[in-house]
């Protein structure tokens, strides 16, 4: 690879960045692949032919077309630096600036001039900076500083296109989201409603779920909305992540979503005095969600992050729902949805557990790992239900070391919690 | 069974510090601190501390403070609670704590606590279970917990543990192995482990084992070396890590040496890392595995440290 000066590399990307505000999307790539993104479509820009007139363009270290940028691998670590370099010296100059000015008795204007100008400079550098180094807290927190003196909202929602743009390629980078949240924050506290904002942040999460299986601080971010979201939203949501979370059975993170959605219902329930049919529809949203859940397990074999959604909505359906139904008669409840009583409830999850040990010719592991999380589920509900029968825990762990006899141990330790064997 | 490499693995600590020709490495710049954190408490468990000029790395972790008393993660960086833990938990492997103006650290700390008992990792405010096991344990070694409000600091961390009997980074997110950590940890500090349902945190993190006998953190996710820290010392302080099988764990973390270069990976045959080579090595120390120093599972330190600085004057 032929040596380029790393300033101008950097003053080559702050260009592209300037040239194109709408970037959405950055990837490192590998020089060769450079070819092949530039021969897919000879006619359109790569960066040399940007109308820039200047020569620092010409490196081909950079790619920017439909407002996505390539970012060469040769050259990150010299890029790196030259924006780490810039950046720390910017923000050292900014700092000083505030505390010597700040000092004097009068303010000049030629000092505000040389603070925008210093200003610019950090943001200019940092948000290069953090395209490479997604995690650098102290250039994430040079533009909070800046951003929260200038109180425009048009620079809130700046940071958020940065950090979505550095969520496209780290989209679990933690100061990234923390950003995010910092800066919504602030928009709805001063300028619109945080409701409005909610389902555009839904979206992002679930786009960025697409990509990122199991993606802790995403489905965190979402979770983190729910307590800024209405009712109405919340069942919208509910509706809304159903049809992905079938789709990704293995993603307990999404599962664990829909449970915050329902436990928020849950909570607001008892509230809403002035509502009574709420009561009704959350029953019947729950009844949905456990029968949802039987037809994923039974079409989806084993899974562990469907037995532990499972889990929750038993052990909530039999605290909430089972006794709801039998304390409140003033309310207006359907006499038919109230055969939906403990026993019933009961012996329909011991069927399931039936039905899941049955473990055919082929597909062995599958099965197998299927009737250990049956097993594992009703002792679970025989611990955490004190109306759930003690039944046959003895035979439970047996059939679990037959099962799995790796986990003897654990097997051991959980059966000692089910009562008498 | 294979050995655990020492020679290897303190070889492998004392050169990656020094590496500065790669992207990935140097990328890693901004929280230095921790990396010294992991990589020299390896080094104490394994009886390996004096390869390292202690003097040197001491007058570079007091460059990291700032005037507000707080350390960033290198000389130059914003100061945050993540590395204001890394700097006296090193400072105390070397037996150096008195080098830091004790209530100016404290001070830092307590400031970060909110009205609802929880913490902010830095002046803007981002809340965290762990920045409250940060603040609870760095105040602990510090013996200054009184600045703050311990009472409410453990209803914040109570208000964040779910139906599965796990904790998460706020109230209602999801369980998560790093993050009972910190809770379980922080209790255990402030002597209010009565708040954890232990049968059920327990169940929850003992169905972390797979059948390779290696740890995840979170259902549906594969095993990885740094849930062996993260759950088994959770299982340790809840005096439930009889329900796991150790010896098939020992293994797990073993296959993922790099015996020719030394590190430990997060599972066998991927790169090393310092961050998954300390919890590899502490992760056998909690598993009685023979020459290492035993590890405190709270405070994360060496007992002998951890005895050194409370048994002190
Ligand atoms: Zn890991």
């Amino acid at each position: 690879m032929t040596r380029v000066n790393p300033s101008h590399l950097l003053i080559e990307l702050e260009h592209v960045l300037e040239s194109d505000p709408l970037i959405d999307e950055v990837g490192f790539v590998h020089p060769s692949q450079f070819l092949v993104l530039n021969g897919d479509q000879p006619q359109t820009k790569n960066i040399s032919e940007m109308p820039s007139g200047s020569d620092a363009n010409a490196s081909g270290n950079f790619w920017n077309r439909d407002h996505k940028l390539g970012i060469s691998i040769g050259v990150l670590l010299p890029l790196y630096n030259a924006a780490k370099q810039a950046f720390m010296e910017a923000v050292e100059r900014y700092k000083k600036e505030l505390k010597e000015e700040y000092g004097e008795d009068s303010v000049s204007a030629s000092f505000f001039n040389s603070l925008d100008c210093l200003e610019n400079d950090v943001m200019k550098h940092s948000r290069a900076l953090l395209l490479l180094s997604s995690d650098f807290g102290t250039a994430w927190n040079s533009r909070k500083q800046i951003v929260s003196k200038k109180q425009q909202l048009a620079m809130f929602v700046d940071e958020l296109h940065l950090s979505k743009l550095i969520l496209s390629y780290s989209p679990k980078s933690e100061r990234a989201w923390s950003h995010r949240r910092w800066a919504i924050k602030i928009i709805s506290r001063k300028f619109v409603n945080l409701q409005e904002i909610v389902e555009e942040e839904s979206e992002l999460v679930k786009g960025l779920a697409e990509r990122s299986k199991m993606n802790y601080r995403a489905w965190n971010h979402r979770c983190w909305l729910v307590s800024y979201m209405s009712r109405g939203q919340i069942l919208h949501e509910l509706r809304k992540s159903k049809d992905w979370a079938g789709l990704n059975v293995a993603d307990s993170s999404c599962f664990h979503y829909r449970a915050r959605l329902l436990l928020w219902l849950l909570d607001h329930v008892g509230n809403c005095n002035q509502d009574a049919n709420f009561g009704v529809e959350l029953y019947l949203v729950w009844k949905e969600e456990l029968n949802w859940v039987e037809g994923l397990i039974k079409r989806y074999i084993g899974r562990e992050a469907l037995w532990l959604h499972r889990r929750f909505l038993s052990v909530c359906w039999i605290n909430h729902f089972a006794t709801l139904s039998l304390n409140a008669p003033g309310q207006d409840i359907d006499k038919s949805l109230l055969t939906h009583d403990t026993d019933i409830f009961i012996s329909n999850e011991l069927q399931l557990f039936q039905s899941c040990t049955v473990i055919p010719d082929n597909n062995f592991e599958d099965y197998k790992a299927q009737a250990t999380y049956a097993a594992t589920y009703i002792m679970w509900l025989m611990k955490q239900v004190p109306e759930f029968p003690k039944v046959e825990a003895s035979k439970l762990n047996i059939l679990l070391k037959e099962l799995c006899p790796e986990k003897s141990t654990i097997w051991d330790g959980l059966i000692s919690l089910c009562g008498n064997i | 069974m294979g050995e655990l490499v020492v020679e290897k693995h303190t070889k492998y600590i004392v050169t990656v510090e020094k590496s500065k020709d790669s992207f990935e490495s140097v990328v890693m710049e901004h929280l230095r601190l921790n990396g010294a954190y992991w990589g020299l408490t390896t080094l104490d468990i394994m009886g390996k501390l004096d390869v390292v000029d202690q003097d040197e790395v001491v007058s570079w972790i007091m460059q990291c403070q700032h005037e507000s008393g707080g350390f960033g993660g290198n000389i130059g960086h914003d100061p945050h609670l993540l590395y204001t833990l890394s700097a006296i938990q090193v400072l105390g492997l070397f037996n150096k704590t008195d080098v830091l103006d004790i209530d100016k650290v404290a001070n830092y700390i307590a400031g970060l606590q909110n009205a609802d008992g929880s913490f902010n990792g830095d002046i803007w405010g981002e809340v965290d279970t762990r920045f409250s096991y940060i603040a609870i344990c760095s105040l602990a070694l510090l013996r200054r917990l009184d600045k703050i409000n311990v009472e409410k600091a453990v209803e914040y961390i109570v208000s964040c543990k779910n139906v599965d009997g796990g904790f998460g980074c706020t109230p209602g997110a999801e369980s998560h192995a790093g993050q009972i950590f910190c809770c379980v940890g922080a209790l255990a500090i402030t002597g209010s482990l009565d708040r954890v349902d232990k049968d059920l945190l327990g169940w929850w993190l003992c169905e972390r084992q797979l059948k390779s006998g290696g740890l995840n953190g979170r259902p549906e996710k594969l095993a990885d070396v740094c849930y062996s820290w993260w759950v088994l010392s959770s299982l340790i302080m809840i005096d439930r890590v009889h329900w796991i099988d150790k010896d098939k764990l020992i293994k797990f973390i073993l296959d993922c040496q790099d015996k020719e270069k030394g590190g430990i990976s997060d599972r066998p045959d991927d790169a090393v890392d310092v961050f998954h080579t300390y919890f590899g090595v502490a992760g056998l120390s909690l598993l009685e595995y023979p020459g290492l120093k035993p590890v405190d599972p709270a405070y994360a330190l060496p007992v002998d440290v951890v005895n050194r600085i409370f048994f002190s004057k």
